[in-house]
């Protein structure tokens, strides 16, 4: 951990939270990528992201400086990001939205892309990306993090495991669950080739 | 022909297999799983990884900046209300009561903790060497907050936090009664101003313009207290 990063941990901790702005400049984007991974959505990524950084300060004194803050940080971010799609998947169980001929925002039905497009189509238009929230949202919590955190962030398991205090064994099926799931999702809208 | 499962191909696609090379090969032989192979690979990517929309960090900067505890004294605050004349009068007695009580309190916690090893009050070093336990950890924080809320209200207090202040005060003088007991002299000296500050909050009543000069009572007698609180509840952390 460079200097600057240890002198705004000290400043911190004597009083000056506004040395925690360099830290929150520096890491702020990454935290919130990670969020949005794991999200989905701008407005729980940025969620997730402060809440990660409030609960870092809180808990700074108890920071040991023997890893990184930016691993520290990432850690932490993971935890609430996966802690806040469990909390909206247990929302959505009772509110979420229904598969439907035709989509309504009054009767809070989605509709799946039509099974004729060719999948040229279907990645580039809007449908597609109503069919991937919908696939990716049919995962668990624990899935959809550790896929999202192996795959699009290219994070080792061991990683993924750590911050979401499961064994790597337990992550990396959750991650193999996840590609079975999503593979079977896509699968009607692309004439069974995927 | 063995086939191999789709969480072996998933494996193999994902870098996380063990057997890649027999994997491989068999990929070269066999219709079946190559088939399997390749919309896995196309599972991947359909869901690679999208551009992700830049946060407004200045916006997100501001929000967390306002649920920061301040970890030292509360900021000396708003010289605007002293304006009013009318202030002047009480504040001007108010602050000579409180320079005479500091003072006497200085002097007295001086004495007391002189033969201890760790003797900081409201200074940077650990307050005492004996860990608090979880109970008091948490009711010190929540004096703590109660305080931060205090100084920072803008209207006359509610029954609400007269209500905590009052319970508050009840565990404080337990609390102050076991440090005696146990020598904590430290200790002891800073729960007995917190319940000082938390009688006064009790014994307010409604009412904006004793509300203006209560807060400006508790924020001066908060002004090192506050500090003190967390370092007491640090080094039970710390212990626990």
């Amino acid at each position: 951990m460079d200097k600057v990063e240890t002198d705004a941990i000290r400043r911190v901790l004597t009083g000056d939270r506004d040395a925690y702005r360099v830290l929150m400049e520096r890491y702020f984007h990454s935290v919130h990528r990670i969020a949005f991974r794991i999200t989905g959505n701008q407005e729980d990524a940025e969620e997730a992201a402060q809440e990660a950084f409030l609960r870092a300060y809180n808990k700074l004194a108890s920071f040991r400086q023997d890893s990184t803050f930016s691993t520290w940080i990432t850690r932490i971010a993971m935890n609430t990001s996966f802690n806040l799609v469990e909390r909206r998947s247990r929302d959505l169980s009772q509110h979420g939205p229904r598969i439907a001929e035709e989509a309504s925002k009054a009767e809070g039905t989605i509709q799946f892309a039509d099974e004729k497009a060719g999948p040229e189509r279907l990645l580039l238009d809007q449908e597609a990306i109503t069919l991937r929230h919908a696939a990716l949202d049919s995962l668990t919590p624990m899935e959809r993090t550790a896929f999202t955190l192996r795959h699009m962030e290219e994070l080792p398991i061991a990683e993924i495991a750590v911050a979401l205090n499961v064994t790597s064994n337990s992550a990396k099926q959750a991650v193999f669950r996840a590609v079975g799931k999503l593979r079977q999702c896509l699968a009607p809208v692309t004439g069974g080739q995927v | 022909m063995k086939h191999f499962s789709e969480e072996d191909l998933i494996a193999y696609q994902l870098h996380e297999g063990a057997n890649e090379g027999e994997i491989r090969r068999h990929l070269e032989e066999c219709v079946v799983c190559a088939a399997m192979s390749d919309a896995i690979a196309e599972t991947l990517r359909v869901f690679s990884a999208e551009p992700v929309p830049a946060p407004d960090v200045e916006r997100n900067w501001q929000w967390l900046r306002g649920n920061l505890t301040v970890l030292e004294a509360a900021p000396r605050r708003r010289f605007g209300l002293l304006r009013a004349g009318w202030v002047w009068g009480s504040a001007g007695l108010v602050a000579a009561a409180l320079l005479v009580v500091v003072a006497l309190f200085g002097v007295h916690v001086r004495r007391q903790v002189v033969p201890k090893p760790n003797y900081a009050i409201n200074g940077r070093g650990p307050l005492t060497t004996r860990p608090a336990d979880p109970a008091i950890a948490n009711h010190l924080d929540a004096a703590e907050r109660l305080l931060t809320e205090v100084n920072h209200a803008s209207g006359p207090l509610d029954n609400t936090m007269r209500s905590q202040a009052h319970n508050l005060l009840l565990k404080n003088a337990v609390y102050v009664h076991t440090a005696h007991e146990q020598g904590d002299v430290a200790e002891a000296a800073v729960l007995d101003n917190l319940g000082r500050v938390l009688t006064t909050i009790d014994h307010t009543s409604d009412g904006e313009s004793e509300h203006r000069t209560l807060q400006l009572r508790v924020e001066m007698n908060t002004d090192g207290l506050l500090l003190d609180l967390r370092i007491l509840r640090q080094n039970g952390q710390v212990g626990q």
